[in-house]
């Protein structure tokens, strides 16, 4: 009686999936990283000494955040595509997505490369370039990163290697581009809205 | 857990499978570390690093990727030792049958708690009434160096002074050893439960013997001045007396039963005697 | 013959090698586990020897056993070492051999990201020292890190602390703080992800409940550091001016930063240490633990609590009046909590039949020695106190009560609980006793003593001191307590190698405990369990050996 209270009873124990978990965690903690250097940008905000200001220096970077911001769109397209098993559409989808996020690095690379010949702004410029260049900078490595994998999984799609059975860790690779463009929406509100 | 139930989803009735080792996880750390390392030393240092860093990525990509590699393992011959079921002798019987009581098993009510302060509270104030007389300090002397202890300016005054009737005081020192009275009257009801052996002796002699061992030196340190008007030997023997008092109101009063030994389905009325 | 003999040498030595690499390549939750807290305690030696140091140097007056600058790396890699790494590995490698064998799991959820996290600490603990060697740097100036554990800024900036040795310690510090985030990770998705059926959030071990508090102060104490170690590095080698008072930067944004880390960080230290003694307290008592929800309540609420009380460290520096009576709030506040837990593990003894095992003694002195140093935290959270006193060795005895007294105490206490589980021998009682007297009658030497010398005026990180302030005998009594400590971790590590070999063999449950893991023999196997359990209540084994009177009708 006793060993089969231990052993019966498997049928409806579902637990939440552990690649989803760890995402989530994982987020939490970057989240935690990105609060730091948005405190900080905030809290140098107009304490250069000495220029060029946010004012002189930013301009509404407008086609990057609809690139960005789109792509959200694409990879969710995406991940309804493969659930639904139509590989075709998820590979434009995908393909698409990092299309834009391709973009938007070029773009921050454009931005960057007038700030620095144009503007004359380095980290070690003033306190501006350096909590501009490292949260911007923080941001961008995220999306380098979230772009090298969504590449990797365009090559296994277009291989033919992609199967309907890794939707879950497709699903959990958009949560982490979700995550991304959300913290840009943190980055673009406090750089270019509040600190211009 | 016998071996015909060594039915499991991962294996079969003989291997288990587990993930296998990979020295890939190792590679990667230890290329970024390097590439860390890199900054302090040298640039090549770095670059081996990023390099071992991919490759370790890479590898740890292709162990995960088409399939997670497992290897199987085969489960030892005696399998997993059996839990015979034994006899309750190893644990505590703390209350009548039941060893998950939580203790104290009854508790006194509030009111015996606030009886017992108005009982004690009573006995100390004739205690130092009587000292009073017998000082002759008069009747209104240790009420007065109550409210010295609280209010500065008391202090100063001088034992004429002190001796005399003041309104304010008598009003202020009923309130403080009222209050004080009915606090300590609460904390004799809820902790006398848990020395059930002896209330009488815990209450009425150790706590105010530990309490006077306390405030001797405490007194000494933050008001000498006070301290050096306190008769520490009266002191004593008002404590005992508002312990004693307290103790014995609070320990005659009739003890009710906590629930919280109970399952929590029946205390909140769900389910009655699931208990066998 | 002789050939013979170098045959069985080869196949020894290929036996050896064999099994050498089986370890580094392993994915084992429990081999991993065993390496962290190895590695640990090959730290906690090196960090002991430096205490050792510190306290010789400061054995009297005028002492001139060490230079200044030795005495700075010392402290500063003392205070490193030990929380870095020593307090996190030992953790980490309990909750990696525990929490899977007690959810009824057979890994962890990520078993190559465990061995990723553990090689980085491993790695990242290596870094730290090879400073010795490397960080000679330009101006052949310092070895090893000497900017104490908190390395405020500017003394971490480029004209004040030349050559690399301040590289060497963020570097290390941000790669170990990868791993532990790593480790936590795995941890909460583990606890949620990978338990038997039948183990709801409710039956979860308290250790297991504590742990995933634990990494989810992880998860949000260490990128804040991880944070700040990056924003220093720009400031190093890219000459950014974050913390560069001369450009506008301000130091004590910095303070801000590596607290928001260092705070929640001994709550990261000993929550474990709490999840011991509410695993071990019940066992020795034969009761069941007193209030599980309340604990779990309490341990959460103080989470909660424990990010919204950094600046304590900073009452000195001179925040505002709001400032500093919110954290004094906030602080004080913790103590409600912490208060509870301790009712909780006290109301488990009460009325039990308490078994004076090694294991319980480890436990009892820590309650102690955990009240202790929780009331004078409250007297440091009072703000014009914490002026009086802050940073005198008050301070230290302070927060040494909290790592040494508790968490070093419960640690110990999980040792000789767990060892039987881990080796499938049990602890020496005897050297394990002996180990208990000479550690506690140390510990209170040094710590309890050194409240005074705080309280006298005494501060701390000071190489040395004039004579005739009042400070020499106490000094010499806390020199001479470090000593007995020393004893008796001697006296544990010898009773660590012996009982591997020659204790007596424990069978799979010595304590007659109540959790999964002694449901399995000691040691495990690699699978853990050969049939996944299943459990109705939080004292899974107690159901099986009491099937007359189960736990699962009174939860």
């Amino acid at each position: 009686m006793n060993q089969a209270a231990v052993v019966a009873g498997e049928a409806g124990w579902e637990l939440p999936s552990r690649n989803r978990v760890g995402m989530v965690c994982f987020i939490v903690a970057e989240s935690a990283m990105f609060v730091i250097f948005v405190v900080a940008y905030l809290f140098y905000l107009g304490k250069s000494p000495y220029g060029p200001t946010p004012e002189q220096a930013l301009s509404l970077p407008v086609a990057n955040t609809i690139c960005l911001l789109s792509s959200s769109g694409t990879i969710a397209w995406a991940v309804r595509a493969l659930r639904r098993g139509r590989l075709a559409t998820f590979a434009v989808a995908w393909g698409a997505t990092a299309a834009l996020g391709a973009l938007f690095l070029a773009g921050t690379g454009r931005e960057w490369a007038r700030l620095v010949h144009h503007e004359r702004l380095t980290p070690a410029t003033n306190l501006f370039g350096t909590t501009y260049y490292s949260l911007v900078g923080l941001h961008a490595f995220h999306v380098t990163v979230g772009l090298v994998l969504l590449t990797t999984v365009l090559m296994l799609t277009l291989f033919g290697k992609l199967h309907r059975r890794y939707t879950e860790h497709v699903e959990v690779l958009a949560l982490y581009w979700h995550f991304v463009d959300c913290v840009w929406i943190v980055v673009f509100s406090v750089v270019y809205v509040i600190g211009r | 857990m016998e071996a015909t139930e060594r039915t499991e989803a991962t294996g079969g009735p003989e291997e288990i499978e587990v993930p296998a080792p990979t020295a890939w996880p190792l590679t990667m750390a230890f290329g970024a570390t390097l590439l860390g390392a890199g900054l302090v030393t040298a640039g090549e240092v770095s670059l081996l690093g990023a390099v071992l860093l991919v490759a370790g990525a890479v590898g740890w990509f292709r162990v995960v990727l088409p399939v997670e590699r497992s290897v199987r393992i085969p489960i030892e011959p005696e399998g997993q030792p059996r839990i015979e079921p034994r006899p309750p002798t190893t644990h505590p019987r703390i209350a009548e049958r039941e060893h998950r009581a939580r203790l104290p098993v009854e508790i006194f009510p509030v009111s015996a708690g606030i009886k017992g302060g108005i009982a004690g509270g009573v006995v100390m104030a004739l205690t130092a009434a009587i000292y009073g007389v017998i000082s002759h300090h008069g009747v209104w002397y240790p009420i007065n160096i109550l409210v010295a202890g609280f209010y500065r300016p008391e202090l100063r005054a001088t034992t004429e002074e002190l001796s005399a009737f003041d309104g304010w005081a008598l009003l202020f020192g009923t309130l403080i050893h009222g209050v004080t009275s009915l606090l300590v009257g609460t904390l004799y009801g809820m902790l006398l439960p848990m020395f059930s052996r002896r209330p009488v002796l815990a209450g009425g002699l150790v706590a105010p013997l530990a309490w006077s061992a306390l405030l001797y030196p405490t007194i000494g340190m933050i008001n000498p001045v006070l301290a050096r008007r306190i008769d520490w030997g009266w002191f004593l023997v008002s404590q005992i007396g508002f312990g004693l008092a307290a103790g014995v109101v609070v320990s005659r009063s009739l003890r009710i039963h906590t629930r919280q030994s109970e399952p929590f389905a029946e205390r909140i009325g769900l389910e009655t005697g699931r208990r066998p | 013959m002789t050939g013979e003999a170098a045959v069985t040498t080869r196949e020894v030595e290929a036996r050896f090698w064999q099994r050498l690499h089986e370890w580094i390549v392993t994915v084992d939750h429990k081999r991993l586990g065993v390496m962290y807290v190895l590695y640990a305690l090959l730290f906690l030696l090196i960090g002991g020897s430096e205490a050792l140091l510190i306290r010789l140097q400061l054995v009297a007056p005028h002492n001139t056993l060490l230079a200044p600058q030795t005495f700075n790396r010392l402290f500063t890699l003392h205070g490193t070492t030990m929380v870095f790494f020593v307090g996190m590995p030992l953790i980490f490698g309990f909750a990696n051999y525990l929490v899977p064998l007690m959810i009824g799991a057979r890994d962890m959820a990520f078993p190559r990201l465990n061995a990723f996290s553990f090689w980085m600490s491993a790695f990242a603990g290596l870094l730290l020292y090879f400073s010795f060697l490397g960080a000679e740097g330009l101006y052949g100036a310092g070895s090893a890190p000497d900017v104490g554990w908190f390395a405020y800024a500017p003394l971490t900036s480029r004209a004040f602390s030349r050559g690399h040795s301040t590289d060497y310690w963020i570097l290390s510090i941000f790669l170990s703080g990868v791993g532990s985030i790593g480790t936590a990770v795995n941890i909460i998705t583990t606890v949620l992800s990978r338990r038997c059926p039948g183990m709801t959030l409710g039956k979860l071990p308290l250790l297991c409940w504590f742990y995933v508090v634990d990494s989810v102060l992880v998860l949000v104490g260490v990128p804040p550091l991880a944070a700040a170690q990056l924003m220093l590095l720009a400031d190093r080698f890219l000459g950014a001016h974050f913390f560069d008072t001369q450009a506008g930067g301000s130091a004590v944004l910095w303070q801000h930063f590596f607290w928001i880390f260092g705070h929640p960080e001994v709550y990261i230290l000993m929550i474990p240490g709490w999840a011991f003694a509410s695993e071990i307290i019940p066992v020795f008592s034969r009761k069941a633990i007193f209030g599980y929800p309340v604990l779990v309540g309490a341990v959460i609420a103080i989470g909660f609590v424990s990010l919204s009380v950094w600046a304590h460290h900073m009452f000195a520096v001179g925040m505002s009046m709001t400032a500093n009576t919110f954290f004094m709030v906030a602080t004080l506040l913790v103590g409600i909590p912490t208060g509870i837990k301790i009712f909780n593990w006290i109301g488990t003894m009460w009325g039990g039949k308490i078994r004076l095992a090694t294991p319980m003694l480890f436990c009892i002195a820590f309650i102690g020695q955990f009240l202790i140093a929780g009331l004078t935290g409250i007297m440091l959270a009072a703000v014009p106190f914490n002026w009086q006193l802050t940073d005198s060795t008050f301070v230290v005895a302070h927060f040494h009560f909290m790592l040494v007294g508790s968490l070093l105490f419960t640690v110990f206490a999980a040792f000789y609980y767990w060892f039987p589980k881990v080796t499938g021998r049990m602890l020496d009682e005897k050297l394990g006793k002996l180990h208990f007297w000479l550690f506690l009658v140390g510990f209170h030497l040094t710590f309890t003593v050194m409240h005074i010398p705080g309280l006298l005026g005494m501060p701390r990180r000071i190489y040395t001191y004039e004579p005739g302030r009042g400070w020499e005998t106490l000094n010499l009594v806390i020199t001479i307590g470090a000593f007995f400590q020393a004893a008796g971790v001697a006296c544990f590590l010898v009773n660590l190698v012996r009982s591997l070999h020659k204790g007596k063999l424990a069978g799979p449950d010595p304590w007659d405990a109540w959790t999964l893991e002694w449901s399995t023999s000691s040691p495990p196997p690699e699978y853990n369990f050969a049939v996944v359990p299943t459990v109705r209540s939080r004292r899974p084994l107690w159901d099986l050996k009491h099937p007359e009177d189960p736990d699962w009708v009174y939860e």
